[in-house]
C-alpha cells in the first residue's frame, strides 16, 4: 500500500466532482478493510460514508434508475461483509468497491436484459422542478434530460467508461484495470463513447423539434 | 501529426497527460486546421456538459438499510451466540435478587418455571424433586399473579423504551428460555409488527427463528410480511417461513416477486423462496444467499 487509494482519483475540475471523497481522515480506506476483515464490522460505517455517494452517482447514471441504485449500493456493501475475508493485504479498496459494482451492475443488466433503460419518474420530477426556475436555468434543465436519455441509449459499455472515466473520476489506469484492457483502449473506447454520445444526443435534439 | 493521430491525443490533451512537447504540436495543428477544430469543440462540449450532470442524493433509507445491516453483521461476529451473553447477565441479576430462604427459593424458582421468564437452567434443575404443600401451592399461585404482572411490564416496557439497544437487549433476554410461553411469542410478534426500529424489528425475526415450528409464529411472520418496509426484515421473514417449509406463504411470496414497487432483493429472495418451497422436500437447507462470487481482484 504505497498511496491512499483516494490519491488516485483525478482531481476534479467541476463542483459535481466535489463529492468524491477527500483524504483528510487519518485512516486510510485500506485500514479500515482491514480492519472490518479483522472482525471489527462497524468500521465499515467509515467507508459507507466515503463511498455510498459516488457509488450511488455511479448506479444511477448506468441505470438511470434513483430508486434500483439504492438497492444496487446496497448489494455492494452486502457483498463486501460477506467476501470481506476476500479482501487482499496489497489489495486497494477503491479498485475493489468498484470491481464489486461493476458485477452488481453486471448481474443488474442480465436480470432486466430485455427491457430498455427507464428515465426514472423520479428524474423527471427533479427536472420539473428546475423547470419553474428562470429560462436559463430551464433551458440547462433539459439539456440534462436529454444528456441523460443519450447516456441511456449508448451501448453499456460506452456508458460505463463514460461513467467511470467522467462521472466518477477513475483514472484511465484503474478503469483499464477494471475492465481489464489497455490504457490506451480505455482511451480510445473513452473518446469513441464521447464522440457517439454526441451523435445520440444531437439526434435526440432533432427528434424532440420536429 | 496527422488528424487522426492528434484526435488520438485528445483525451489524453485533456486530462493533461499529454507530454509537452506533443501538446505543443496538438495545439499547433489545431491552429491550422479547421476539422481537428470541429472536433476538440465538440468534444469539449460534451465533456463540459456531462460534467455538470447533476446527481440525486439517495434518500435517508440507503443509510438506515446499511446501518441495520451493519449492526447484524457486527453482532453475528462478535458473538456466535448473542443469547448466551443476555443468560449469562441475567444469571448474574437473579443470582442477585434470589432469596435466602430454600422455600422461598424454590417458589421463586418455580414461578420463573410457570411465567417462563428469563429461567435460568440451574435453578430449574434444584427444586425438582421437593415436595410441594398447600401453602407452598398458594405461595406459588401468588408469586404467578405476580410475575404475570411482572411479564407484563417488560412487554410493555419494550414497546416504549427509548434506546434501541435496550429494547434489542429485551428480545433477548424475553427469547432466551427454554420455552417462552405463547404470550411471549405473542408479544414479540406484537413488538415485530410495531417497533420503529429495523434492528428491533430484525432481532425479533431472527430469535423467532427458532420457533419456526409454531404455526402462530409462522402465521404472525407471515401477516406482517406484506405490510413490513424495511428489505432486511422482509427478506429475513421470507428466510423464517421458507426454512419452516411453510407452503401456506406461496401466495403471499408469490405477490412479492410480482410487486414492481418491492425492493428487488427482497423479490428475488421471493423468488428464491418459492423455488425452495416447490422443491421436492430433499433440501430443507437450500440457502436463500445470492450465489456465491468467485475471487475478487
Ligand atoms: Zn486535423
Amino acid at each position: 500500500m504505497t498511496l491512499a487509494p483516494i490519491a488516485q482519483f483525478r482531481v476534479p475540475s467541476q463542483p459535481v466532482a466535489a463529492r468524491v471523497p477527500v483524504a483528510v481522515e487519518a485512516t486510510s480506506d485500506h485500514e479500515l478493510m482491514i480492519a472490518v476483515r479483522a472482525g471489527e464490522i462497524r468500521r465499515l460505517g467509515d467507508l459507507f460514508e466515503r463511498y455510498h455517494q459516488p457509488l450511488y452517482g455511479f448506479f444511477v447514471r448506468l441505470t438511470n434508475q434513483p430508486s434500483v441504485g439504492e438497492d444496487l449500493v446496497q448489494i455492494v456493501f452486502y457483498r463486501i461483509l460477506k467476501y470481506r475475508h476476500t479482501y487482499r493485504d496489497e489489495g486497494k479498496f477503491s479498485a475493489w468497491i468498484y470491481h464489486l459494482a461493476r458485477k452488481v451492475a453486471a448481474d443488474h443488466f442480465r436480470k432486466h436484459a430485455s427491457t430498455p433503460i427507464p428515465t426514472d419518474p423520479v428524474d423527471m420530477l427533479d427536472q420539473a422542478d428546475a423547470g419553474a426556475q428562470p429560462s436559463e436555468q430551464a433551458a440547462a434543465a433539459e439539456d440534462v434530460v436529454l444528456l441523460r436519455a443519450a447516456l441511456a441509449r449508448l451501448p453499456l459499455e460506452h456508458r460505463e467508461v463514460l461513467v467511470l472515466s467522467r462521472l466518477q473520476h477513475l483514472e484511465h489506469k484503474e478503469i483499464a484495470r477494471l475492465l481489464d484492457c489497455s490504457v490506451g483502449a480505455v482511451k480510445v473506447r473513452a473518446h469513441r463513447a464521447l464522440k457517439e454520445l454526441r451523435e445520440v444526443y444531437f439526434k435526440i435534439r432533432k427528434e424532440k423539434v420536429a | 501529426m496527422n488528424c487522426q493521430r492528434v484526435q488520438d491525443n485528445f483525451i489524453d490533451y485533456q486530462d493533461g497527460s499529454l507530454p509537452a512537447d506533443e501538446s505543443a504540436q496538438l495545439r499547433a495543428h489545431l491552429t491550422s486546421c479547421p476539422t481537428c477544430q470541429r472536433e476538440w469543440a465538440a468534444l469539449q462540449e460534451m465533456t463540459r456538459k456531462l460534467d455538470a450532470l447533476p446527481v440525486a442524493e439517495p434518500s435517508p433509507r440507503l443509510r438506515e438499510n446499511f446501518y441495520a445491516m451493519l449492526d447484524h453483521a457486527q453482532r453475528d461476529a462478535d458473538a456466535p451466540s448473542p443469547f448466551a451473553l443476555a443468560r449469562s447477565r441475567i444469571d448474574r441479576f437473579f443470582a442477585a435478587l434470589l432469596p435466602e430462604q430454600p422455600a422461598m427459593q424454590f417458589a421463586f424458582a418455580l414461578a420463573l418455571l410457570v411465567c417462563g421468564l428469563l429461567a435460568g437452567q440451574h435453578y430449574l434443575a434444584r427444586p425438582a424433586a421437593a415436595p410441594v404443600d398447600d401453602s407452598a401451592k398458594r405461595e406459588v399461585a401468588e408469586l404467578r399473579k405476580q410475575m404475570d404482572a411482572v411479564n407484563q411490564l417488560v412487554v410493555a416496557s419494550l414497546l416504549q423504551q427509548k434506546s434501541t439497544t435496550e429494547r434489542i437487549q429485551a428480545v433477548l433476554t424475553t427469547m432466551d428460555q427454554k420455552a417462552p410461553s405463547p404470550s411471549d411469542l405473542h408479544a414479540m410478534l406484537t413488538v415485530m409488527q410495531t417497533d420503529s426500529s429495523i434492528n428491533v424489528r430484525l432481532s425479533i425475526v431472527d430469535a423467532l427463528n427458532q420457533h419456526s415450528d409454531d404455526s402462530i409464529v409462522r402465521a404472525g411472520v407471515l401477516s406482517a410480511l406484506p405490510r413490513e418496509r424495511a428489505p432486511l426484515v422482509q427478506v429475513a421473514m421470507i428466510e423464517l417461513l421458507t426454512a419452516a417449509r411453510d407452503r401456506v406463504a406461496e401466495p403471499v411470496f408469490e405477490k412479492l416477486s410480482r410487486d414492481e414497487s418491492v425492493d428487488l432483493n427482497v423479490r428475488a429472495a421471493a423468488r428464491r423462496a418459492l423455488a425452495v418451497l416447490r422443491l421436492p422436500a430433499a433440501s430443507p437447507t437450500a440457502t436463500l444467499q445470492p450465489a456465491a462470487q468467485p475471487l475478487l481482484t
